[in-house]
Order: C-alpha cells, then structure tokens, then sequence
C-alpha cells in the first residue's frame, strides 16, 4: 500500500518534472542562468536558513558548492549537477506531502523559482561569487553624446534613466548648488568672501573654482572628521557604568589633519589599523591607531578584566569589516556565516592579528603615548640627547619608547593566586600583611632590574620576590616608604635566565588587620639605565622617570602589539562565547575572497593593512567609494553601506560603482578630494532637486538620479549652519573637547560626580565636531537630530522625522541664544527697513531673495511678536521690542524646511 | 526593509495624508484655538483608531511616520507596560524567597561545594553564610511569601504572578542591566521599550511612545543605553522625562515666548513650508509640517500628563505621593497616568538597591529597608489603582532587579565588610509580574534550600523578555530587525514564553 503510494507519487513527480524541463527548455535553455542574481537570491530567501552556515538539515548545505555537492545524510547528494531530474533537492520542490516538501513547513516555492533551480542545475549548479566579493575590472562607460553629461557618472546614470524611461533635471540655480555643495564638502556654509567670489564669475568655471576652494578649505577636515567618528565610534569617555573620561581627543585631530592634507585612503587606513607597526613609527602614526582604542573599557568594580579585554577585541574585528569593508562579519563569531563565504573559524583567525594587543581593559587604558607639553618637552629633547652622545642607538630607541609609552610593562591586574590580597576594585594589585601573589611568565633573560609604578600607604612595608614558588630563591628584598600617590621605583633582582613565576610576598609591622599596605599600576623588567658611568646620567636617570610618571603629558590610548614573550594564543570562541575555548588558530584572512596576502606582507596587523590596500582587495574601495556617494546623494548605490554582502541592499548602478572604485585606486591614487570632487562635479549632482509629479509617482527615493539630492542637514550641519549664520563660529581647530550649553541634570553616572561644565566665552561656540560626547549621556540635540551614541561602529546613520527634532530647534537655549546673535546681525546687514532684515536673514542661510509670500508670513509673525513686546516689555530675546520681535524671526529661519533640509 | 518597500508603504501614506491633511489643517487650528492637549487627534493623523482599520499589521519602518499605531501580529493581552527596575539588584532573600535553612547555616563557613567553578564579582576566599535579615510570612488567598519589608505589597499578593527562580549570566550592574533590557550584555543593541515602540508604534501621538522616568538621583548603571534605540531609528529611544525643570528637554518655550507667540512661529513656519512644498512637491516637507503641528500640541499634553497636581487627595494618600517631589512614588503615579493616555511603555529606574555591606546605605539591614519603605506603597498603590480604574488587565507591571544577591555574606577582597551584605548573584533572583493576562496569586520557580540555584521552574531573562512581548502580541522568535547581516531579535538566539504564568 505504502510502496504504491510511493510509486505513484513518483509517477507524478516524473511527470511534473517532464514537463517543468519542456517548460524550461522554452525559458532557459537560450539564456545561462546567473547565480548571483537569479539563483542566491532564492537561496537566501527559501533554503539557507535550514540548509546553510547555521543549521546543515539533512547534512545539507548550501553555501558552498562543494557542500552543496557532498554526500547528505540519506547517503547521495542532494545535486547531481547536469541532472535535475535526478537531483533529490529538485525533487522536494515538487513534492505534494507536506513532510517531504521543500522548504518544510513553508510556503512552497513559485513555479518560477522552481524552474530557475532546475534550469540552474541542468546548467551544471555552478557557483556564482556574489559581486561584491569579486575583484574590480574595468566596466565599460555607455556612450552617449547627450550635451547633459559632464562625466563618466553621467553616463551611467543617464543610460539607466533612459531605460526607466525618464529624463534628467536641468542644473540648480547657482544659490541651491552653492550652498548644497558648500554644506557637502565643509559641513557648513560657504565664507560670504567665497559665495560672492562665485556668484560674480559668470564663466564655466565658476563652479569647480568655488568646488576647488572647499576642497581646500580646513573645514573640510572638520566635515569628514565628523562623519568618521562614527565608524570609528569615538567618544571622550570610556563607556559602561562609571563611563569616565578618556583622553583621546588627539585622534580626532589626526582624522581632521589626514582629510585636510588628503592622504592616500590606503595610507589612512593603514595609519589606523597597524599605524604603531609601521618602521619607526612617529607619534601621529601612533596616534592614528586610536582606531581601534575607542573600544570600551569597563571601570566597573568586580568585573573581569580578560572579559572585556576579549570584548574589545572582537569590536575591532567587528568595526574593521563593517566600517572599511562593508562587511557584517559579526555573525561569523557565533557560526560560519548563514549567508556569506565565511566560516567559523575564519573569525578567530582574523581576531588573532588584533588579539595581541597591550590593552587589557585597565583603568588607565594603557597602553598610552605621552606627549608631552612646555618644561617637559624640553626635558625629553635633553634626555635625547644625551642618550645620543652617551649610549647606543639600540639603547636611546628602547629607553624613549618606554618613556613615551611604558611599553613593554606586566599590568598589575594580571597577577593571580591571591593570599591575603586582591585585586584593588579589581583593578590594581593590593597587598595586605603577609599576602602573597603570583604574576605569571615572566621573561628574566638579560633583566636584572625591576621598575614599577606602586602606591604605598604605610612607612615600613617589606616587599620580597621570590622567582618560582612563594619561597622560591629571592630575586629581591625591598622596604617601602610610604608614597605620596602613584611614584616609580627601581631595584636590581638577581640575576636568572628564562621565563619565571613572580611571587610577590608583603608584609607591614605597622598594618592593621585587613588594611591595604600597598598596591602596584605595572611591573618592567629590564636592564640598568644604559650610560650609568657617563657624565650626567644622574641627571638623565631622574629625567627618564621623571618623564614618566609626569601627570602633566596629554595622553592617547594607541594599539601595540605584545613583546614576543608575551603573545598570547588565539582560540575559536565555541558558540562566540569566551569563556568556551575551542582549536587554537593563527592570523589569516577569509580565503573566500581570493585575494592572497601580498608577498612582502608580515604576518601581522601591518600585514593585514597591506592585503586591505591591495588593489585586489574587492571590498575596501568599493565600500569607501559607495559611502562617499551617500554622504552626498543621501542614499549609497548600495543602500546598506555595513553591509555590500548578499543580504545587503542590491546596487542600483553596480557598474558605475565598480568603475568609481576602481578609478579611485588606478587613477586617483587614493586621494578622498579626487574622488568627491568627480562626484560633485558630475551634472547628476548638480541637478536640481524639485520633484516633477512623473518622477514622484516613479521614483520617489530617487534611486535613478533623475533630480539632483534633498536630504535634511546632520546633527553637527544643523548645529554648524546656526553658528555660521549667526556669526558666532569660534573656527578654532583641534583641542579637548567642549562643552557648549547644555541643561543642567543630564549627566548623572553612578559612581561618577562629573558634571558638565559649560565652556565659557569662544569655546562655547566651536563647532559641532569639538563637543565632548559621552557615550552614556550624549549631547541630546545632536541624539535626537539622529547621531548616535557612538557605543559601536555605526556605518549609517538613519533620518528620521520628529516632533523632538522640532523642539530643539525651537527651543533649546542654545538655539535661542544663536537665534539672538542671527537677529542683530538681521540688522545689522540688512539696514534700516524690515522687509529687508528678514529678506537679509533668509539670503545669509539660503543665499536666495526670499520670495513675496514667505515674506509675508515672515513679517506677519513679527508684527504680532512686536505688538506683544510693546504691551508686555520682555528684554529675554531682545533689548528692546524690535530686537526681540527680529529674535523670533530668526530662531522661525532655523526651523525652516529649507534650512534643516539640504535642497 | 528595503526602500523599494519604504516607498510603495510610504506611497500609499501620501495618499492616506493627502485626504487627512485638510481636516487635520482644521483641527490643528480648532485644537490650538481652545488651547486644549489635543489628545484625540493623534487618533487622526495615524489613519487608526478612527474606525478604520489599519492596512496590515507590520512592523515596517517608516521615517515619514514612524510611531504611526501599528497592530501587532496577534491580540495581545497587554496594551502597554509599566517595567519597574529596581537598580542595584534588590535581594530576594529579603524579601520574597523564604529560607529558614539558611538562618541555621548564618554565622558559617561556606562549604567549598558552593564555590567551585563560580565567578563573584567581590566575595573572595571563603565567605561566611548569612541568615535572612526579615521576617517573613504567607500572605493573601494564594499563600506568597512575603517580607514584613513589603507590608503594603503583603496585601496584593493575589493579583500577582512571582518568577522565583530567575537567573542570568551577568554579575556587574552595567552588563546586566543591558542584558535585563536590551537582550545583550553589551553596549548597541535596542531596549525592550524600543523594541515594543517600533513594533506598535503609539497611540497617542502628543506623547512619547516610549517614556522613561528615574529616580533614586543617579541614572541606572548602563547608562541611557537601557533606554536607547541601539540599532533601530533613534526615533524608538526612550524619551526620559523629568522632575526637574521642563518635563522632556527642551518642552518649554524658551523665556520671553509666549504660548501665542509660539503658536504664531509655527504657523509662520508651516505656511513658509507650505510654500516650499509647492516649489519642491516634497512629501518630506508635508512631513515636517506635521511634526511641527505635533510639537505644538506635545507642548500641552506632556506638561498636562506630567502634573500630578490634579489628582485627588485620596491618590496622593494612596501612593504616597508629594507633587513637586522628584521621588519612585511620584514616578509611580506619572506612570499610570501615561498608560491611561496610552504610553505604550513606560520605564521606572530606581537607583540604590545595591546592598554590599560596603556602607549603611549598601546594607542588607539599613539600606534596604529604606528603600523598601520609599517604594512598597506606591508600587502597591499603582496595582490598585489600574485595577480600580479598570486597566490592570491591558497593562503589564513588571517588578525586578538585574540579578540577586548571594545567600552568602559578602567578603569583599577577602575581608569582612563593616555592615551586612550579599554580593552580586546570577543563579537565582525574583521578579514579578501582575496585571496584562499574566495570571493572579501565582508563585512560579523554587530555589534549593538556601536560595542559592533554581531547582523548578527556571527561567532567564530572555525568557521574562519572551513573555512580555506575548502579553503585547508579539512572537519573540519573529518579531525581528535586519541589522550587521541578518536578523536581530530582543532575545537574540534564547527565550521561551513562560506559559505558566499567563491567565
């Protein structure tokens, strides 16, 4: 009975199948099926989620080819290539029981669907790569001899207009493209000495005359810098709970240096991810790879450090793909990727070149570079010198590098089998009466010294090393004076070879039971002082630690790597979970993608850098490219800029990003400038932005580019406009952050009495890219106009349209404070008669007269604010009732469509 | 969601807006004239709740209109949520999880077994036991064990559901802070009340969906981010309000702007807009028109929801409430009138529950108490009144902490504390739920003899998370957002719908 079934069943399937091949026959025997585009998608959408890099069904999957043609569970292949008739994955499409069909307990697949499948392994079921994964070649421009066009972007927009049947629009007028492409390239408006320089040349030249200025313009740095700090999710304070400060601020001046100077991308890129493994490494290179330190450090009490020394690790793997590879390699730490080439494993052997790293989620967020400042700086120049004539090359290297970084030195917070002591707030190695510790391989070879950073709170501690075992043979035997605060010490050890157990034993005759004696920051093993015999190395000696434990250098967090005999091994993460160690692996980069590691490249973060810059590698400038065209034309050519992979958005012109991309590599060498100023000279920017009723009912996104971008101002562009239009911008570059108004009782961090206080005079009035951002507590005008709180790499940003973006513009008083200095300024530019102060105040945001009826509107709103301040006299917005009538008039201009709203 | 979808959705909202836009033209100018909250009109402008039923129930994004009401994929019980954090991890043992075995061990070395293979976040060495540090009893029809700490909540017990076994996987405040509401011990990802706005959008468009309220003078621990949209549009963040100058950042007009001068900027403002939509034919621009008219009115209705003046003696009594106090009961009373205007979520943060022993207010038997007697009345009052006003039904109060605390005394870095404390626990903490269809007089999980591990009824956070978003409607295994390549839920890859629990 069961077998007829079966048999019959078979019957039928044969027969459907019969005839689906007729039907294919018609369909697809002329053209190949595209796996990319036709077959993935189905894939994706129908299969992988049982049968891919997750969950394998029935042995299953169908993420790589050679998987999907192994052998399944029942014994056979699921695919005979060539063969669909007798593929058994064919067969389960068709299928009418609801157990045997495929996708089990799903809709079943549409008629289409099912013929491209088979069509696909009629074809030979040959692996298409997904584009993006695919090395640049050169992509053929369309002709066209349409007077439009101004370049090869126009070209390839107009042939995609054409075949939506639609046209494109004329050029904006001169004040639209001024300020559009003014806000683009320096986040905010134009210099008046610069708009009045274009509006008065009438030749063609005019506008790459004025594109050319901004370009050069140190705003320009501001405006880029702005837009990076979110992929490198910078911040000043150090996130979670205490979420204290953190002195970083010198990188963000790095990016505005390297946007305005336009470094070579790979350059840049470089700089950041293994700037401190570049030969000789100058403090800016150190300090470009802040990158990768604006990770979160946990100043939690009780935390384990190791925790979130690993949860570091992984944002930076994670930042790395999505901010500069388009790639959301994320879910790879869990399991192979569901939808993407990428398996397991190729996760932790990619987080083995970060894994190596000196950071280990101290308090301090060692390691640091030191720069330091007036008396110091001359003191370090002596030192150098000295170490010049005195010692050797080698040893004048080592000792400077120690005093600009401490680097190489043992973190207190590593010790372990605690006796009587503990990890101060687990943080700090604090030792009680008669305590013991244990710090771990420790390398003697050549070091017989002992350098450290301590605190001591009694006047007689007795410190002892023992090398092995808590009574091992002594290494040395010192007596603590009491500190005042954190000081440095160093004592000869005896000497010993090789790598050894540290026993720390303590005791004090004076502690009472239970309280602390002394606690350390960091331990250096090394040798004496080089030079000890020569004149001044008294002198030198004292500089040396005086330069180091100076509280007065202004310090950035940086990467380094480990000292060879501190590597630490890199293990899977079972299930991404650290506490769950699986295979031990070594650096290496997903093979998927085809790009071998460039001959000369070290097997370390320099020489990941290098195979990310390799003009092979598919990802990077393709992603640079597509972020670039977002930031101007509101929307990238593929829409998710973290993700270019197969669940990403499809790209509405691939061909012409894959052409941009690969001429920012061959012909623009990298240079960011080049590669805006091809897009925004392209007439498909210039366009104008209105809205024809066709292209609304067609393309309201405007995806095809048939209208020129209308996209509403950034937080920091909302903010930057009002500064410039009121007059009050303080263009001051580089520096701490600041503190402009903010209402009182928005901080409030628990174990953490810091309060925001206001800058005062100019530095209230910098621009927007300067404000202190902290990540528990962000400066809430920006938040709510849509940035973001900067806790991970966040590769866009998502507008959104509010009542709260309203108030602020309306009413924070930073606003209104701004909308006051734009009044006087109405008036005073605008002369005598009223018509033309508010026609004046309108022209200073948009650049254009201000036409009859919004004029009108404008005026009305004046006379009724005048005719309340005559009979209620309120000096708040204004000396007297026109100043204060002129206020509300102008703080009505920032909140304008026009004017939060990029036209 | 792609922008081919954004479009043909955002297509046919242009449609829906170009029929309201007259009539809400209308009401805006009839609503702002009698200077009246214009809390019937986000009924309106949402397309729902005026009889028509709304399209299909997504949970598509729309920056057009992005808290329009939206249904969720099956009938919920619950309308909307009242979560009370009490942060700093309240101890159990003190108040509901009874364990006279433990007063027996008091004063003990901890055995070794109790040890092995645990991290603590301060106890080291080898801590001593501490008995319970209150008296406890059975109370109501349904027999719950309950402090004398609590005596006001002693009285509700019956309507209550108790999860008495509940663990997590995070022992620091910030971590698990993040993961109790956001699914995940780290920083970026959505909160529960975000996640619930994006999924329903709000009923009442002159209020945040999404309120938050904090109390206890500091923020929770992890910061905004329990709060914050992680991934989703930062539109879903939770709005916190208050109780010190305007009751939402930047509400008030500014000094020397009056109510009608307001309103005059607006009208300027839209009618110069209305201008630029002519010229730009920018459904955008019809956009912000409306968000500004809906600014106008936020401007009344929050500061009305806001003022607990008006609330009768007896309410006051009841919570224990002091208008012009910044205090939990407060917090308490402002929360059931932001649900009854129909506040989807609301947010309670109540710091100071951390009970080390470290000092008088981080004791077990100082510190605790105070903030028992600061809140029990007025949490006990919230139950009553929704009951009384007929919303305890659609609205689910969770009550709890981000984990317990140890049946163990506190040893910090080895040494004793001076006062009594229990450190940081994972293993087994209380929460509490009531009202929403979550079923009344009901204990649910049991802890071994010391309270120190689940022995029945287990249940971890993603689990507590799982349940709320069935009271609203939601499965929690589908109710997702496409974020770094595939699709994020709450829960992440856990989470079981406590069924017990549910009426």
């Amino acid at each position: 009975m069961m077998l007829s079934l079966v048999h019959r069943k078979l019957f039928w399937v044969t027969l459907l199948l019969a005839a689906a091949m007729v039907f294919i026959t018609c369909t697809f025997n002329q053209r190949k099926v595209d796996f990319s585009a036709d077959v993935k998608p189905i894939i994706n959408k129908k299969c992988i989620s049982c049968h891919g890099g997750v969950k394998k069904q029935g042995g299953f999957s169908l993420l790589f080819r050679e998987e999907a043609l192994d052998t399944t569970e029942s014994g056979k292949p699921a695919i005979i290539p060539g063969h669909p008739e007798k593929s058994e994955m064919i067969r389960r499409l068709t299928l009418d029981d609801p157990e045997e069909r495929m996708p089990y307990d799903h809709e079943p697949l549409s008629k289409e669907e099912i013929n491209i499948l088979t069509a696909w392994v009629k074809q030979g079921a040959e692996w298409g790569e997904h584009w993006a994964y695919v090395p640049l070649k050169p992509v053929e421009v369309p002709e066209t001899k349409d007077p439009w066009v101004r370049n090869d972007i126009d070209r390839f927009i107009l042939s995609k207009l054409e075949t939506e049947d639609m046209k494109p629009s004329p050029q904006a007028d001169k004040a639209t493209l001024l300020r559009r492409v003014s806000l683009d390239l320096t986040g905010m408006p134009a210099p008046e000495s610069v708009a009045r320089q274009f509006f008065n040349d009438s030749s063609d030249k005019a506008y790459e005359v004025l594109v050319d200025s901004l370009l050069a313009s140190p705003h320009f740095g501001e405006r880029w810098t702005a837009m990076w700090m979110d992929l490198a999710r910078y911040a000043d304070t150090k996130g979670y709970e205490r979420d204290d400060s953190r002195s970083i601020w010198r990188y963000r001046d790095w990016l505005i240096q390297s946007f305005n100077e336009d470094k070579p991308y790979d350059r840049f890129i470089t700089e950041q991810v293994a700037g401190d493994l570049l030969p000789q490494p100058t403090d800016m290179q150190y300090i470009a790879t802040a990158f990768q330190r604006n990770t979160l450090t946990n100043d939690e009490g009780g935390t384990d450090n190791e925790e979130f020394r690993t949860a570091a690790v992984m944002d930076r793997v994670n930042a790395t793909w999505e901010a500069l590879m388009g790639t959301t390699f994320a879910c790879v730490q869990c399991h192979s990727h569901p939808y993407d080439p990428f398996v397991h494993d190729e996760y932790y052997s990619f987080l083995a070149y970060f894994n190596n790293t000196r950071d280990e989620d101290t308090y301090a967020d060692y390691p640091l570079l030191r720069e330091y400042k007036a008396g110091d700086s001359i003191k370090y120049e002596k030192l150098r010198t000295w170490l010049t004539t005195n010692t050797s090359a080698a040893d004048q290297q080592k000792i400077l590098h120690f005093v600009k970084t401490t680097d190489p030195a043992y973190n207190s917070l590593t010790t372990d089998s605690f006796e009587n002591c503990e990890l101060n707030d687990t943080k700090w190695l604090a030792m009680r009466n008669h305590s013991v510790a244990r710090l771990r391989d420790v390398d003697l070879t050549q070091k017989d010294q002992l350098l450290f950073r301590y605190a001591s709170w009694i006047p007689d501690g007795i410190l002892e090393l023992h090398a092995d075992k808590r009574d091992g043979p002594l290494l040395c035997k010192i007596k603590m004076p009491k500190s005042n605060g954190w000081q440095l010490m160093q004592v000869p050890l005896q000497a010993m070879d090789g790598k050894h157990d540290i026993w720390f034993t303590y005791s004090g005759a004076s502690l009472k039971k239970d309280a602390g004696g002394m606690q350390f920051d960091w331990l250096h093993f090394t040798q004496p002082f080089p030079g000890n015999d020569k004149p001044g190395a008294d002198s030198a000696y004292n500089s040396y630690l005086a330069l180091i434990n100076t509280p007065d250098a202004t310090t950035t967090p940086i990467m380094m790597d480990n000292a060879v005999y501190m590597q630490r091994p890199t293990n899977v993460f079972e299930r991404g979970n650290w506490l769950v160690k699986g295979a031990q692996v070594k650096p290496g980069v997903p093979k998927s993608l085809q790009v071998a590691m460039p001959a000369d490249a070290p097997n370390n973060r320099l020489g990941l850098a290098m195979w990310m810059t390799s003009p092979k590698n598919p990802l990077v400038s393709r992603t640079m490219v597509n972020r670039m065209w977002e930031q101007l034309f509101g929307t990238g050519i593929v829409e998710t800029l973290e993700d270019l992979g197969t669940q990403g958005a499809s790209p509405t012109h691939r061909e012409l990003l894959d052409h941009l991309s690969l001429q920012f590599i061959n012909t623009q060498h990298w240079s960011t400038k080049q590669l805006l100023k091809t897009m925004v000279m392209s007439a498909t920017y210039r366009q104008d932005s209105r809205i024809t009723d066709d292209a609304k009912e067609k393309d309201l996104f405007n995806k095809f580019y048939a209208r020129g971008p209308r996209v509403r101002l950034s937080a920091e562009q909302v903010r930057d406009q009002a500064l410039c239009v009121s007059n009050t911008m303080y263009a001051k570059m580089y520096g701490p952050s600041v503190f402009p108004y903010q209402p009182k009782g928005i901080w409030q961090s628990p174990w953490n009495g810091k309060e925001w206080i206001m800058s005062t005079g100019n530095e209230m009035y910098r621009r927007a890219v300067y404000t202190y951002w902290k990540r528990s507590s962000p400066y809430p005008a920006m938040i709510t106009f849509d940035g973001t709180a900067r806790e991970v790499c966040t590769p866009r940003r998502i507008r959104t349209n509010t009542p709260l973006q309203a108030l602020v513009t309306l009413n924070d008083p930073a606003f209104l404070d701004l909308a006051r200095h734009f009044a006087a300024r109405m008036k005073k530019e605008g002369g005598e008669e009223l018509k033309a102060q508010i026609a004046k105040g309108y022209e200073l945001m948009l650049y254009k007269p201000l036409s009859a009826e919004k004029l009108q509107a404008l005026e009305t709103l004046y006379q009724s604010a005048y005719a309340g301040y005559q009979t209620a006299a309120d000096s708040t917005l204004g000396n007297n009732p026109k100043d204060a009538a002129l206020t509300v008039v102008a703080n009505a201009l920032f909140n304008l469509d026009e004017a939060v709203t990029k036209n | 969601m792609t922008q081919q979808e954004l479009h043909n959705q955002r297509l046919l909202k242009e449609a829906e807006e170009h029929v309201m836009r007259l009539q809400t033209r209308r009401h805006f100018l009839k609503e702002s004239a009698m200077g009246l909250g214009g809390l019937a009109i986000g009924a309106l402008l949402g397309g729902c709740g005026n009889g028509a039923a709304p399209a299909v129930p997504s949970v598509a994004f729309d920056p057009a209109h992005p808290m329009l009401p939206k249904l969720p994929p099956f009938a919920g019980k619950a309308k909307s949520v009242i979560y009370l954090h009490m942060a700093g991890a309240p101890s159990q043992l003190e108040l509901f999880d009874y364990k006279p075995e433990l007063q027996k061990l008091d004063g003990q070395d901890c055995p070794q077994s109790l040890l092995e293979g645990k991290r603590f976040a301060f106890i080291r060495g080898v801590p001593k036991m501490l008995g319970p540090q209150a008296k406890f009893e059975q109370r109501g029809q349904s027999g719950a064990w309950v402090s004398d700490l609590l005596p006001h909540l002693s009285g509700v017990v019956d309507e209550v559901s108790f999860l008495k076994a509940v663990t997590t996987d995070q022992f620091n405040h910030g971590p698990a802070q993040l993961l109790v509401h956001t699914g995940s011990a780290r920083l970026g990802r959505p909160s529960l009340g975000s996640w619930v706005t994006y999924g329903l959008g709000s009923e009442n468009e002159n209020l945040p969906g999404f309120v938050v309220l904090t109390s206890g003078g500091k923020n929770p621990d992890a910061g905004k981010s329990v709060w914050g949209s992680g991934f989703l549009p930062s539109v879903y963040q939770g709005v916190q309000c208050r109780s010190e100058g305007a009751p939402v950042l930047f509400l008030d007009d500014p000094k020397g702007m009056s109510r009608d001068l307001r309103k005059a900027s607006i009208d300027a403002i839209n009618k110069v807009n209305q201008q630029s939509y002519k010229e730009f034919n920018d459904p955008e621009i019809l956009s912000r028109i409306s968000q500004y008219e809906m600014a106008y009115r936020m401007q009344i209705a929050v500061p009305e929801v806001m003022d607990i003046r008006g609330e009768p003696d007896y309410i006051h009594e009841m919570y224990g409430t002091k208008p012009g106090q910044a205090s939990f009961a407060n917090n308490v009373l402002l929360a059931r009138k932001l649900v009854e205007k129909g506040v989807r979520f609301v947010q309670l943060f109540d710091w100071g529950w951390d009970t080390h022993g470290t000092g008088a207010d981080l004791a077990i038997d100082i510190g605790l108490v105070n903030k028992c007697r600061e809140t029990d009345k007025a949490v006990t009052a919230l139950l009553l009144d929704l009951k009384q006003r007929g919303l305890l039904d659609e609205t689910l109060v969770v009550w709890g902490g981000e984990f317990g605390r140890t049946p163990m005394m506190e040893n910090r870095d080895g040494k004793q504390n001076p006062f009594l404390g229990r450190d940081h626990h994972t293993d087994a903490f209380t929460i509490w739920m009531a009202g929403g269809g979550i079923k009344k007089g009901h204990v649910h999980g049991e802890t071994d003899e010391i309270g120190y591990s689940a022995i029945s009824g287990k249940v971890d956070v993603f689990d507590v998370q799982a349940t709320i978003l069935n009271q609203l409607g939601f499965d929690h295994e589908k109710f997702t957002y496409p974020f770094q390549g595939r699709p994020f839920r709450l829960t992440d890859v856990k989470g079981k719908v406590i069924k017990d629990i549910i009426a």
